[in-house]
């Protein structure tokens, strides 16, 4: 699926793709087939975009979500890091607690928000703890994978030229280990970046997701338009910057 | 998990000698090792419940499972948990029939893969829950917009992973059926289809957790009704053990589904020798 | 008619490489494998032995050149007349070893009446009666080898065509194997083609040994063994099986070096050249 990423093709057909659907909105939009309230028309929602990323109310609420995930993100980076590091390097840890996460992250995890914001309240820190419980399964159970998928030879070629604890860990542990992190760490960013834009949704007092929902409810359809579109170009940018950066930590491995 | 050589005494040492024994018995049976953690952990909880926390923010088990009779003999909890049983069951048929129907021909055809797998990746990398209020605005209130949300979060998987299980079938096995005379028909119902079951079932389970992911924010979000609404109205009326009782249950029933749709994905890759 | 069961006229092959362009990989080979013989192709890995085995089982075209079966051109599979065994386990994992040969005979087009007896026999004839209801991965690389050797079987067809069958296995087993084999071809009357890379093996089982060059491959030389089918474990021991194996490694170790780049010899050169730039070195100062 890889290949697809790169080939100009693909991407000339998702751009044709994008161009048929605006101009199908543009079409059905200003027609007057359909209620203003249910498809704003195209050039007002453009209009409307332009204008909001020239307000400050915009930037606040971006800057509320990016906090809450910048700090959902340490945490669960932190935590998943380090008991994925313990956790790999033991065996019986790996047999033992593995399936457990596993079997956790297989719960909707969606159905404790009630419980997060509970404990947590309603503004940002029921949003961080939310963030990061989601973000931090990814990431510990591509920690314990890479740690202890480890080829035990290289381990034991290590050892046998010598090598100690840290040496170990540097040289033969981390570089091994660093490309399934990594993916770890990706994927458990945009999961904590999603759930948090999703418990803005439902309950929330401010970020971009409090902000859609808000405008849902007052029926202004076209300024939601246009927030949705912004957030969906942020996450897309996201998306983009944090594979770029797994790029460059995925040593390139022998092609079978 | 080196072995402390035991010390002098004799208790410390009988105590050394329990815990090697409890070691190998772990390594044996590490199901046994994964039951004891959860009792630990549960018994710990009930624990700190009782004395340290307070009863009413983190509650204890016991008190959790002393509000489940209240909780589901209230025929408005029971109505909402079978609606949104009956949402996710036929969020989850659409998605299976649907995603098999797509899946399929984009993997077979190389045309058909070069031109739908790029869309088909575009959408996937659409955050969806931003648009869950177009879902709410287009398909209602009731069940429908639950319904497809539950769908526009579980195909994907299913997609990905026929897409993905088609193009891996092993050309060995398919030069092997051209030299005894299979015609392209019985090249995919003899090689295609049997290789991609295993796919199918894992983007089947994958499917399952995706489709209660978004029947459940659906659910949460429009909290007029259903669990939803439930789950705001125990939680704002400072009621944790009727939350954490109704959590619990519908954690168990994912727990439930996802190790049904687990097992018959072993079941339907038996033949796979290093996925055992 | 003509007496070969495989003619092999003046076929050349290339194949296209994203880095390197065209690459030849044979060169106006001509060939004939008579009825009955067992064949052996040998040659330096990568020559392109198993793209030939390949053009003759029409699965590869070639770019010129033509092959007969029985006298008539082929185009395609014929799976009529030609069975192959494959080096990489290609029995389906999904299927048991019965089954797996159900499925030949149902792409072969056998009738569904016939396809469970001549199943049977053919686990039987491979002794693997006992596992005909076990799947691939629960067999040894032997059995593995010797199922995929009765799925061909059950074909029925004239010629089979086998491409390192037993390159996979440990050599006790492959020897194994190659007596069981030559006892099998002493009872049918089949034309092999055997694609290898063991000079033992290509001497015990051949009736002739056709020895290829380095890539572009061409054919460099042919040996014939003449000794009667089934061959004794004692015809390995014989002075005349070393003295053809020695032949046969003669033969190739030209082309084998051109492969792998001969090490000795390169070392040697680089030896002589090293002492004489030392030399002029010493010569200027």
């Amino acid at each position: 699926m890889n290949g697809i990423r790169g080939d100009w093709q693909a991407r000339a057909i998702q751009v044709l793709f994008v161009a048929a659907i605006l101009l199908l909105w543009y079409y059905v939009s200003t027609s007057g087939l359909v209620g203003v309230i249910f498809l704003p028309p195209l050039p007002r929602v453009i209009d409307k975009f332009l204008q909001i990323i020239q307000t400050g109310s915009l930037y606040y609420n971006l800057a509320v979500t990016a906090y809450e995930l910048a700090m959902a993100f340490s945490i669960a980076s932190i935590l998943g890091l380090s008991i994925g590091y313990f956790v790999g390097r033991s065996r019986i840890a790996v047999v033992i607690f593995e399936p457990l996460l596993a079997g956790l992250f297989a719960v909707p995890i969606i159905v404790f928000l009630p419980l997060f914001i509970l404990f947590f309240g309603i503004d940002m820190q029921s949003k961080i703890a939310f963030g990061a419980t989601y973000a931090f399964f990814p990431i510990v159970l591509n920690a314990i994978g890479g740690i202890s998928q480890i080829d035990p030879r290289l381990i034991i070629v290590a050892r046998s030229m010598g090598a100690n604890e840290g040496q170990l860990f540097r040289r033969v542990l981390l570089p091994a280990a660093l490309p399934v992190i990594a993916t770890g760490l990706r994927i458990g960013c945009i999961i904590g970046f999603l759930s948090i834009l999703g418990s803005e949704m439902i309950a929330g007092l401010r970020g971009l997701g409090s902000r859609i929902v808000t405008l849902a409810e007052g029926m202004n359809t076209v300024e939601m338009f246009a927030y949705i579109i912004f957030v969906i170009l942020m996450a897309a940018l996201l998306n983009v910057t944090l594979t770029r950066m797994q790029a460059r930590f995925s040593a390139p491995r022998e092609q079978p | 998990m080196t072995e402390i050589p035991a010390a002098n005494d004799a208790s410390s040492a009988s105590s050394t000698m329990l815990r090697a024994e409890a070691g190998r018995l772990f390594r044996r049976h590490p199901g046994l090792a994964r039951i004891a953690v959860i009792i630990v952990a549960t018994l710990a909880w009930e624990v700190a419940g009782d004395t340290i926390l307070d009863p009413d923010f983190l509650s204890p088990p016991s008190s959790i499972i002393h509000a489940m009779p209240r909780v589901f003999s209230d025929a408005g909890v029971q109505k909402a948990l079978w609606a949104s049983f009956y949402e996710l069951v036929t969020a989850f048929v659409i998605v299976v029939i649907a995603g098999i129907a797509i899946g399929l021909p984009i993997g077979l055809h190389g045309f058909t893969f070069r031109s739908s797998m790029p869309l088909v990746l575009l959408l996937y990398s659409i955050p969806q829950v931003t648009i869950l209020p177009l879902f709410v605005l287009y398909f209602g209130i009731g069940a429908g917009s639950k319904i497809a949300f539950g769908v526009s979060h579980g195909i994907f998987p299913i997609i990905l992973n026929i897409v993905a299980g088609v193009q891996s079938v092993e050309q060995a096995h398919l030069i092997a059926a051209r030299s005894m005379g299979a015609t392209r028909f019985q090249s995919i119902r003899r090689v295609v289809l049997p290789h991609v079951t295993p796919s199918l079932f894992a983007g089947l389970r994958l499917a399952m957790s995706g489709t209660l992911l978004g029947v459940l924010l659906a659910e949460l979000y429009v909290s007029t009704g259903g669990i939803g609404y439930y789950s705001r109205l125990f939680a704002d009326s400072f009621d944790p053990p009727a939350t954490f009782s109704l959590v619990a249950v519908l954690a168990f029933m994912a727990i439930v589904l996802n190790e049904t749709v687990r097992i018959a994905e072993r079941r339907a890759s038996f033949w796979r020798t290093h996925r055992t | 008619m003509s007496e070969f069961a495989i003619s092999i006229e003046n076929v050349s092959h290339a194949y296209a490489r994203p880095d390197e362009g065209a690459v030849a990989t044979l060169d106006n080979v001509s060939l004939g494998v008579r009825k009955g013989e067992l064949l052996c192709l040998i040659g330096p890995s990568g020559c392109g032995k198993s793209t030939l085995l390949n053009i003759v089982g029409g699965l590869v075209r070639p770019a010129s050149g033509t092959i007969k079966i029985n006298g008539r051109p082929i185009i395609g599979p014929s799976p009529k007349d030609i069975a192959f065994v494959f080096q990489e386990n290609t029995l389906f994992p999904w299927n048991t070893v019965r089954d797996n040969i159900k499925v030949g005979l149902e792409f072969q087009g056998v009738p569904p009446a016939e396809r469970k007896n001549r199943a049977e026999e053919a686990i039987e004839a491979v002794g693997l009666s006992e596992f005909a209801q076990n799947y691939p991965h629960q067999l040894s690389g032997g059995m593995k080898q010797r199922a995929s050797l009765a799925r061909a079987l059950s074909l029925r067809t004239d010629i089979l065509l086998m491409d390192e069958p037993f390159a996979s296995l440990d050599e006790q087993t492959r020897t194994y194997l190659g007596e069981e084999l030559s006892i099998l071809l002493a009872t049918t009357n089949k034309t092999i083609v055997l694609v290898t890379h063991s000079l033992s093996e290509a001497v015990f089982l051949a009736d002739r040994v056709v020895v290829m060059t380095a890539r572009p491959a061409s054919i460099k030389a042919t040996i014939e063994v003449p000794e009667s089918h089934p061959r004794e474990p004692g015809f390995m021991a014989s002075p005349r099986f070393a003295e053809l194996r020695n032949e046969l490694y003669a033969q190739l170790r030209a082309e084998i070096e051109k492969t792998v780049g001969g090490f000795v010899g390169k070392a040697a050169a680089r030896d002589r050249e090293r002492r004489g730039t030392s030399g002029t070195r010493s010569d200027s100062e």
